[in-house]
């Protein structure tokens, strides 16, 4: 009975494997990030046209605003994917970063006419060397005792930037902040922004394809792993949770300080729990040690934040429901998930039809 | 000496798990340490690794103090070790596990890593072609793509022993290499062992497989509630009465 099932062949099926081959161009192979390996695949270039060209195409300001938006917050996601995803690490103070990143670039380009463009790698320094400073202690604790450990340390700094009025302008923070220009070229138009931000993360996305190639990247894992079997092969593990700190918060840095020079303004709003924890979704919807799929999450939920505050008073139950259902049928992540469930139900709907043709 | 440990004392909230035991491993031979469950085996394993700390005594190690060191720097004077609960990395393949053994060998830091120039990716391809030679000598060059999470118990021993070796070291700690395994694996394990007994290294192996260690140790130390009580040759040490009283408990 099963050989008859098997054996038979229909036109559908090879509708099937054309639609699957497909699919495959597009969506991240859930394999990518086992194999590790650098090719500039075709889906790869299919991403980059389609970053390309969509504010082309849609040219609809607001719609240029939030994927602004969702590049930030990539970025973001990016980082944090390094100290969670690879480094199997967690941090939910990650959004101090993002706020000593902006409030650098604010207080730099407002305060002493700094040009932007140094400011941008000044804020990414600035955000690696607190990291560093507070990662030395807190990186000796582990799972839920380092997240309540960076927890705390985001609310502290929120506090402080609240209450140092002088430094930060309080609660109302820092406005008029230039825009974005290197050698006179203003990025004042949102189609501009996006494609800075885009190019940023595009980089970005590169320079962590090869560092997690390389032998810090296997470090990484073997840390997340086993931390006994990573220092008994000399594995400094305490030095590589901190290096993984480091730059997840680098990389928060310059999201910052593109957000502060985009959006020209910055207060203590942007960057409380709601953000951290925003942040700590999109890592884990994009799956763990996966580097595309925090992108493709960045860009849903900043879309979905967006499509829930028309219903602000029922945004919260609405999002938590969302979040549990994404939780429940893509447990590890859109990215790594989505292409198995594709596959998975493309062939379940063959396999359905026939089953009931053969018995019935 | 190689390896000296002078004295060691280590407790547990008032459980004596090591009462001043004091060993000596030569360079280019194979020790066996054995004993009944419980014994203190595995714990003198974790000091010597720096895994955790002696209460009192010295541990030297090429005639250099390292008794205080954190387990990756001892690591790096050349103290290799497996586990008995194996410690290798599912989350990567079989040849990154490799790759990851030779971590201190390849070139690289954060960011040059990131930046990838031309000599970080020489040393990862000549590190890439030493790790498949590796996988060759322990028969696992056939999985070298997968998983190391989806191979057999066997196959995982055999895996965690390869990524020690690709670091090099001086001093392999074996932490019952043949433990679980069926005999045919268990006999590979021993023509694995003999063959590395011939190229020099020095191994210090805990083993409950007493015709195993028999056959390739040149001396061997019984342990029996924290207490050294026999050394010496496999054969002296296996005719020894309090050996047989450890192992059989008779009154």
């Amino acid at each position: 009975m099963v050989d008859q099932v098997h054996k038979e062949f229909r036109k559908r099926d090879l509708l099937y494997s054309v639609a699957l081959w497909l699919l495959s161009l597009i969506i991240p192979d859930p394999q990518l990030h086992y194999r590790r390996e650098y090719r500039f695949r075709k889906r790869d270039l299919f991403y980059l046209l389609s970053i390309l060209l969509i504010p082309l195409v849609w040219s609809d300001l607001h719609f240029h605003h939030l994927m602004v938006l969702a590049g930030i917050h990539g970025i973001l996601a990016l980082g944090l994917t390094l100290f969670m995803g690879y480094a199997g690490q967690i941090s939910l103070g990650h959004a101090a970063f993002f706020g000593i990143g902006a409030y650098t670039t604010a207080i730099l380009t407002t305060r002493y006419g700094v040009p932007s463009f140094l400011a941008f790698w000044t804020s990414a320094l600035t955000a690696s060397f607190f990291a560093f400073l507070i990662g030395r202690p807190i990186l000796k604790l582990k799972g839920y005792f380092l997240a309540l450990a960076t927890l705390g340390f985001g609310e502290i700094f929120l506090v402080l930037v609240r209450e140092s009025s002088g430094l930060t302008g309080g609660v109302i923070g820092i406005f008029n902040i230039p825009f974005f220009s290197i050698a006179g070229f203003m990025f004042d138009t949102y189609l501009k922004q996006y494609y800075l931000i885009w190019g940023v993360l595009i980089g970005l996305v590169f320079f962590l394809k090869n560092l997690v190639r390389s032998k810090m990247g296997r470090a990484f894992l073997a840390v997340a792993s086993s931390e006994d079997g990573a220092s008994s092969v000399g594995i400094d593990v305490a030095r590589i949770k901190l290096g993984a700190f480091v730059i997840g918060a680098a990389f928060a840095g310059l999201a910052g300080s593109l957000f502060a020079s985009v959006m020209s303004t910055a207060n203590p709003e942007i960057f409380s729990l709601n953000l951290s924890v925003l942040i700590v979704m999109m890592v884990i919807l994009g799956g763990m040690g996966n580097l595309y799929g925090p992108i493709a999450a960045a860009i849903f939920l900043t879309f979905m934040i967006d499509g829930l505050s028309r219903y602000q008073e029922y945004s919260l139950p609405v999002y938590g429901v969302i979040l549990i259902l994404l939780l429940i049928f893509f447990p590890d992540g859109i990215g790594t998930r989505l292409r198995v469930r594709l596959i998975y139900l493309i062939s379940y709907w063959g396999r359905k039809r026939r089953r009931e043709k053969v018995e019935f | 000496m190689f390896l000296l440990l002078e004295e060691i004392v280590k407790n547990y909230d008032g459980l004596r798990a090591l009462n001043r035991v004091s060993l000596q491993v030569r360079k280019g031979t194979v020790k066996g340490l054995m004993g009944p469950n419980g014994a203190g085996k595995t714990t003198l394993f974790h000091l010597i690794s720096g895994m955790e700390r002696p209460d009192s005594g010295r541990i030297q190690f090429k005639g250099k103090e390292i008794t205080g060191l954190r387990t990756h720097e001892i690591a790096r004077i050349g103290v290799g070790r497996t586990f008995q609960t194996i410690q290798i990395f599912g989350n990567m393949t079989v040849v990154e596990n490799v790759l990851t053994g030779m971590h201190l060998r390849i070139k690289g830091g954060l960011l040059s890593s990131g930046f990838y120039p031309p000599w970080i990716k020489r040393g990862e391809e000549e590190a890439m072609k030493e790790a498949k030679e590796i996988l060759e000598l322990f028969g696992l060059f056939g999985r070298w793509k997968w998983f190391a999470s989806q191979l057999s118990y066997g196959e995982q021993k055999r895996l965690e022993m390869a990524r020690a070796l690709s670091a090099r070291p001086e001093l392999l700690l074996l932490d019952e290499p043949a433990a679980g395994l069926t005999y045919p694996e268990a006999k590979q394990v021993a023509e694995t062992l003999s063959r590395l007994k011939e190229t020099g290294l020095t191994l210090f192996l805990i083993e409950h497989h007493m015709g195993m260690v028999m056959e390739i140790a040149d001396e061997v130390a019984v342990l029996n509630n924290g207490q050294l009580i026999a050394e010496g040759p496999p054969d002296v040490v296996k005719r020894d009465p309090r050996v047989i009283e450890a192992y059989l408990l008779k009154k």
